[in-house]
């Protein structure tokens, strides 16, 4: 069993120290982690959650808790390296629910042509990126780039494959008239979009 | 991640040209596409045409008949 000692410590040390320990397990292990606030429970079981690891806590009194994270499977390189993140006092993890809403054809204010071309590189780029998004939605004119004659069509599809989720809005495609045009992820609603975007844990608007 | 490959990089010496070859490439059915600027290219931003290693000629003879100046081709893996 790994030992971290958080006490006394503020927010994020102990989720930084726990997050350090379960990394540098070499085989599968338990890490306990003993803490002093809630806050400190709080990120340090959002984080084995999100990572697959079953966490017990035991609160033995206001102002102790023992955590115990049962890493049963150690995790490739890779994947050690996507689950890291610079905790803030607070925060999750970034990397665990971003959500890109694309509300436009266009990145930005400015020349038209200039602001697509922008938005193309964007999505571009979010398909090379090493963390992908968890979903992307696309509203309003962004409805146009999921859509049939969209140069982003393939950008979009790697993504869908890298599992990013792809919602248009079926409002925005019926306004267009883009509804049989759709080639890339599935149609959506308002409800939808309004509980992805809550749920996210980072919402990212070019 | 996506499987990276060996690519033909075009870059240019102003953004607009970079549109301009792209305006071009989509009215004359040449292949490739329009991307950021790769880092392993240049530290600078902007945009680049992308394609096959093997389009090379294809892509001089474009840049000549469209007129547009380049600032010069690559070979990376993106």
């Amino acid at each position: 069993m790994v030992k971290v000692n958080g006490m006394g410590k503020t927010c994020p040390i102990p989720l930084i120290e726990t997050k350090k320990a379960v990394k540098a397990l070499t085989s599968p292990d338990t890490v306990e982690v003993m803490v002093d606030n809630n806050m400190a429970v709080k990120n340090i079981t959002r984080f084995a959650t999100d990572s697959g690891y079953k966490i017990t806590t035991d609160k033995i009194s206001d102002k102790e808790y023992k955590l115990t994270i049962e890493v049963a499977e150690i995790k490739s390189e890779e994947e050690k390296k996507m689950d890291e993140s610079c905790a803030a006092c607070g925060a999750t993890d970034n990397t665990g629910n971003i959500v890109v809403a694309i509300g436009s054809e266009k990145m930005g204010c400015g020349d038209e042509k200039l602001g697509k071309n922008l938005m193309k590189a964007f999505i571009f780029s979010l398909s090379q990126a090493e963390v992908h998004p968890k979903t992307i939605l696309f509203f309003n004119g962004g409805a146009h780039l999921t859509c049939e004659g969209s140069l982003s069509l393939e950008d979009l599809s790697n993504l869908q494959e890298l599992g990013t989720k792809i919602y248009t809005c079926g409002t925005c495609l019926d306004f267009y008239g883009l509804k049989e045009k759709l080639k890339v992820g599935e149609v959506t609603n308002m409800y939808d979009i309004v509980s992805t975007m809550e749920n996210a844990s980072l919402v990212i608007r070019p | 991640m996506i499987k990276k490959k060996l690519s033909l990089i075009i870059s240019f010496n102003k953004t607009v040209d970079a549109m301009a070859f792209e305006e071009y490439c989509l009215k004359h059915n040449v292949n490739g596409r329009l991307i950021p600027l790769p880092k392993e290219i240049s530290a600078g931003c902007g945009l680049a045409w992308k394609c096959e290693v093997d389009e090379k000629a294809i892509i001089e003879k474009a840049l000549s008949e469209a007129s547009i100046n380049y600032d010069k081709m690559s070979e990376i893996f993106i």
